[in-house]
């Protein structure tokens, strides 16, 4: 009884110290700027603001600067292998191996599963064409480079370990310099970072992720770790993984509606995730601009230069081994992350361009994540890249005068 | 928040590591000279403000830094052609709260979670190569190859650091003293910026830049550069004089202090020393905590000024932390011997670290006596004030008249309270001799008596082993009992009236102070007991 009394009172403690959500956002909801505005408005209070990518942390950057003439001095704002250096590799460095005390560690993304072997000649070593790679026993050889850089998929990894070394002390000096933890595109996160995100959760930080489930462009790293919450299923994670007494509250209404995309760009690219609620476009009339061209077309290869000069849309592409028309500016669709156009002229793949004849073809879910972030980067039209016969069939429907949606 | 503790690895005096705990308010440094007090309070501020006496050391570094001892074993090593661990010196500074997350980290000697910073000076391994060309021929390296070091200068988190960042501000008042070329004094400048809010800097400096905009739309100085540029005429480009307004803050090299229309660097020493003190100990920002460093204030203060100088300290450093150096008992008493830091061979210990009754003992003392014993090279104690007499008495006749206190040793008249001192001299590893009577049982007076400091190696006891000689007037009687009549003639009496040495020395028993201040001031040298001879013999070694 005593028990249960003390349990409950504890529970509303750490609800009352608790303060997290998830916000489920859109593409073109505004998410930054919500952000930005929260951060703003905590004029005393220290605050953290990370993400991924580079280019959001210079988009944040940029978005506190324009609104306030300076990043103020109670908000930090950095990427999210800057912080895990910072706050957590380096102040407890050595507590997993006392070697490490004296070293200056650095940082080494790797894109692909670090830690290969080598033979003595340099050459990966591998059985059965897999390559091998050092086991967690190797410490040095598992987590760092031979200079002491720490491999960009390992970090969280290896911070994780540290704070349970230190029963938690490494999260709480996290908790006691910010008060207020701000993760933007949380959809990036994978792996050990979810427990990272977990073990703020129950810190006295309010933490507030913001994330798009659809736009999973990229991730700190490959993992089976959490695996099944890699692919933007950070809400079922947040709903499954905390248990009892952590709480975090799952916000899907308030950038639910999209600025940038008409309702078309927005039906459209909601066919990629059908399993999650349909975006809108709002109805702020500032927002809303008429046009005689506004949709979701097609154009044959051979039209693209004519459709080029005519509309002046941004080319978008898997790559820079895509060859674009050069006399036009083009991006890659991992860059074109949290960009606004008015035009997009988007470059599929095989499979995406199978997607689009067909929407139960295979489609990857980085595949999908593309196709989703470049349809979306567009306020009035969406153009593809596709040949096609007149009378040709796409999901059912017949061509008529480029226009598929 | 305070600072718990500083820790000082090779750095000058220091040989290896040397740990100083502070106290929460007012520190005293006691020691010898060359004790190392000077440099704890240099080591402080440089690792607090990245200066060292009134320069940013980064650009400064040099070989004597280091420890000789550590220097000169690096090099024998070198010579020797092994290839030994490059010197390095690091100052620990252990912050007291765990209000700055930020600070926290096991990046310190302990390897243990911690608030604080370090300032290091160690090998910049980018040298390596040269390094090692430079000591594959031993026989040129003579000193340490400073100019492959570089300085480090980090929170226990690992996350470097400016003089801005760090959240406690040191204030360093010595006698010397470091200006600016434009005259202005670096440390007052810094006390004063550091008492400012960011808003009201940002204002100075753009009065300053005001300031300087106008002198440049003066008529006379814009009729100057109309001329300088006529004259001139090299190119299509105009040439000009104007104030300079390159650097950023250099409102605080220019601007000079004033004390009654007096330049601050042109008022006395001691005047110098009491303002920048209360200014410091002025200091209201309450975000960031203040060490105030005060070198030897004593030294150019005179008994009024130091006077209001300590009565201001003790009563602003409620909520700062001072260290204070001093060579003053009259400073330390009168600031607390409970906050006495006794710096000798490396070490601090402090009273408090006695027994309890033994410090209470001292603190009923006036305290004198107790600073007498810290300060001093040497100490004799002895009982009353005869046997002080003969003793300073018989040392000045081996040592061609030089009183004891000037060769450094100080004789304490102790009554019957030894005990107290040899614990406080056994605490601190001070040379201590005592002089004493056998009282007529010299196995319970003297050996049972001392026998914890039998193996004490800074304690020796000098009392004479034949019981029927009890007191210092049967001895020296016997001292003297080849020449009666010289020492009946020396303190003033008739050796016919007192023919044995019973009667004599009973005669001097009930005139103590009377024939010892005869023997002190006598012409003639006397004889003495051996055990006194030993005693001043001792003070030589």
């Amino acid at each position: 009884m005593l028990l249960n009394i003390q349990n409950t009172l504890k529970r509303q403690l750490l609800g009352a110290m608790n303060n997290n959500t998830l916000i489920i956002a859109s593409a073109g909801s505004g998410k930054t700027s919500h952000l930005v505005e929260g951060a703003l408005r905590k004029s005393t209070e220290s605050v953290l603001i990370t993400t991924y990518t580079e280019a959001n942390e210079r988009e944040i950057r940029n978005k506190i600067v324009s609104k306030k003439g300076y990043v103020p001095s109670n908000i930090t704002i950095q990427t999210w292998f800057s912080f895990l250096l910072q706050h957590g590799v380096r102040p407890y460095q050595s507590v997993l191996n006392d070697e490490l005390h004296d070293v200056d560690i650095g940082f080494l993304l790797s894109n692909s599963r670090s830690g290969k072997k080598y033979d003595s000649e340099g050459n990966p070593i591998s059985i059965g064409g897999r390559p091998i790679y050092w086991g967690e026993k190797d410490f040095f050889r598992y987590y760092f480079t031979k200079g002491k850089d720490i491999y960009s998929d390992k970090v969280s990894k290896f911070v994780c370990k540290v704070d349970q070394e230190l029963k938690g002390e490494l999260i709480s000096r996290v908790s006691r310099i910010y008060k207020n933890i701000y993760i933007d595109e949380v959809q990036d996160l994978a792996g050990f970072d979810l427990d990272i995100i977990k073990s703020l959760f129950k810190s006295k930080s309010s933490v507030m992720l913001v994330g798009d489930p659809r736009q999973v462009t990229y991730l700190t790293h490959h993992t089976t770790k959490y695996g099944k919450y890699s692919e933007g299923n950070i809400k079922s994670f947040v709903e499954n993984e905390l248990g009892k007494r952590i709480k975090c509250e799952v916000d899907e209404t308030t950038l639910s509606v999209s600025h940038r995309n008409n309702q078309i760009i927005c039906d459209y690219s909601s066919r990629l995730y059908s399993n999650l609620p349909k975006s809108t476009a709002c109805k702020c009339g500032a927002c809303r601009v008429m046009d005689d061209h506004m949709g979701v077309f097609i154009v044959k290869p051979s039209m693209v230069g004519k459709y080029l000069e005519t509309y002046r849309p941004i080319q978008l592409r898997w790559d820079n081994r895509i060859t674009v028309n050069s006399n036009y500016p083009a991006m890659n669709f991992g860059e074109s992350k949290g960009t606004t156009s008015n035009r997009v002229l988007i470059y599929p793949t095989r499979p995406m361009a199978n997607w689009i004849k067909d929407n139960n073809a295979v489609l990857s879910s980085e595949g999908r994540a593309k196709l989703y972030v470049a349809l979306t980067r567009a306020r009035l039209s969406a153009t593809i890249v596709l040949d096609y016969e007149e009378g040709d069939m796409f999901e059912g429907k017949r061509i008529n005068n480029y226009i598929i949606a | 928040m305070r600072i718990e503790k500083i820790k000082i690895y090779n750095y000058k005096c220091f040989d290896g590591w040397f740990t100083a705990h502070l106290n929460n308010g007012v520190n005293i440094l006691v020691g010898d000279n060359e004790a190392g007090k000077s440099t704890i309070l240099e080591a402080a501020n440089l690792a607090l403000t990245g200066i060292l006496q009134g320069r940013y050391l980064k650009n400064e570094l040099s070989q004597y830094l280091f420890n000789h001892n550590v220097a000169c074993n690096y090099i024998g090593a070198v010579k020797k052609g092994e290839n030994p661990h490059l010197p390095e010196i690091c100052i620990e500074i252990y912050f007291d709260t765990d209000k700055l997350p930020l600070f926290e980290g096991n990046r310190n000697s302990e390897k243990v979670k911690a608030c604080g910073i370090f300032y290091k000076i160690e090998f910049d391994s980018t040298y390596q190569s040269e390094y090692e060309r430079l000591i594959s021929v031993p026989e040129e390296l003579t000193t340490i190859p400073i100019e492959y070091y570089k300085i480090t200068w980090k929170s226990f988190a690992r996350d470097s650091l400016t003089a801005r960042s760090i959240p406690v501000k040191s204030v360093m008042i010595d006698s010397s003293s470091n200006r600016y070329q434009s005259g202005s004094d670096i440390y007052i400048s810094r006390i004063i910026r550091d008492d400012l809010e960011d808003s009201e800097k940002v204002k100075l400096s753009q009065a300053y830049r005001k300031m300087k905009d106008s002198f440049s739309q003066d008529e006379s100085i814009k009729a100057i550069n109309k001329k300088i540029d006529e004259k001139a005429k090299i190119s299509e480009k105009t040439l000009k004089v104007c104030v300079d307004l390159s650097t950023q803050n250099s409102w605080e090299s220019v601007l000079m202090t004033y004390l009654d229309n007096i330049p601050f660097h042109q008022i006395g020493k001691g005047e110098q020393c009491v303002i920048k003190t209360n200014l410091a100990l002025g200091h209201k920002k309450s975000k960031e905590a203040n060490l105030i460093l005060l070198e030897e204030p004593e030294n150019h203060l005179s008994h009024t000024k130091l006077n209001e100088l300590i009565k201001n300290i003790t009563d602003g450093c409620l909520d700062k932390q001072i260290i204070i150096s001093t060579h003053s008992s009259y400073v330390s008493n009168k600031l607390g011997l409970e906050n006495l830091l006794l710096l000798h061979d490396q070490n601090i210990s402090r009273l408090s670290d006695l027994k309890k009754d033994t410090f209470d003992f001292f603190k009923k003392l006036p305290g004198y006596q107790t600073l007498r014993l810290i300060l001093c090279k040497k100490a004799v104690l002895v009982e009353g004030d005869s046997d002080e007499l003969i003793f300073q008495r018989a040392y000045m006749d081996s040592n061609d008249g030089r009183l004891p206190i000037e060769g450094g040793v100080d004789v304490i008249s102790v009554k019957l309270t030894f005990e107290r001192f040899l614990e406080i001299a056994e605490n601190i590893k001070k040379p201590v001799a005592v002089i004493t009577d056998n009282d007529g049982d010299y196995d319970t007076k003297i050996i049972k008596k001392y026998k914890a400091y039998e193996e004490s190696d800074c304690i020796i006891i000098f009392a004479d082993k034949r019981n029927e000689l009890n007191t210092l007037e049967p001895q020296f009687v016997d001292a003297n009992k080849e020449d009666p009549k010289k020492l009946c003639d020396v303190i003033g009496v008739s050796c016919e009236d007192y023919t044995t040495p019973d009667v004599l020395s009973k005669y001097m028993e009930s005139n103590k102070t009377k024939w010892a201040l005869k023997v002190f001031e006598s012409k003639d040298a006397v004889k003495y007991p051996e055990y006194i001879k030993k005693a001043a013999s001792w003070c030589n070694e």
